[in-house]
């Protein structure tokens, strides 16, 4: 069970993510939603982390919402897809990642 | 566009304030400072979800939250230090300025054409 909160804990992020950018747009009701979101989202990574230790449960939680907000952002938005941006995204996912299991 | 470059850092150094406190706050004024702290940061990400790339956004701000964290805990509450530490952050500032870079680039060309 721990697996599948992490798991829709990161979808979680990412939806809360897309709400950022819909209140970007100026849609207010995305401030509930941002609310809502990331919210319960962390309510399901605390409860990972009464069995899974935090670094894991933190790492993988970071990676989902980097690499869900990269997609997101390319697929609905149209943000740029050259390779040189998806590999420096990549680094910074890496690093990031690592970082949080380590410590 | 630097502006809101900025303004993505800025983000993250709150979100270094509200994750040590969601750690280590035990009096009604840390916990307000982290709240406070908490709002702060998801009033800026929209500011400058509008001008740059969400993907952009979230990638820098979840990374520098990362390195700011490490960073207060080996600084402040005694976490070991090592030199893989060091080096992810290393790798990890390396991947935003590369991504800053690149986001220039279209402008540049523009401005040239």
């Amino acid at each position: 069970m721990p697996w599948l909160a992490i798991i829709i804990a990161g979808c979680l992020e990412v939806t809360g993510v897309i709400n950022i950018k819909r209140l970007a747009m100026k849609k207010w009701d995305a401030i509930i939603w941002l609310i809502i979101t990331f919210g319960s989202s962390l309510a399901l990574l605390s409860y990972a982390m009464q069995s899974l230790s935090m670094g894991v449960v933190y790492g993988v939680w970071t990676g989902i919402g980097t690499v869900g907000s990269a997609l997101i952002g390319m697929w609905i938005y149209a943000e740029p897809k050259d390779w040189k941006r998806i590999l420096f995204i990549s680094i910074i996912l890496a690093s990031a990642v690592g970082l949080k299991l380590i410590t | 566009m630097n502006r809101y470059w900025s303004l993505v850092v800025l983000a993250a150094v709150f979100e270094v304030g509200w994750v040590s406190g969601l750690k280590h706050a035990e009096s009604i004024l840390e916990w307000s400072l982290t709240i406070g702290a908490t709002v702060i940061t998801f009033i800026i990400l929209p500011i400058t979800a509008k001008y740059l790339p969400i993907g952009t956004v979230y990638s820098v701000f979840a990374g520098l939250g990362t390195v700011g964290t490490v960073l207060v805990e080996m600084i402040f509450f005694e976490e070991p230090f090592n030199l893989l530490k060091v080096l992810l952050i290393g790798t990890l500032l390396i991947g935003v300025v590369g991504l800053k870079i690149v986001s220039n680039q279209p402008e540049t060309s523009k401005d040239v054409a």
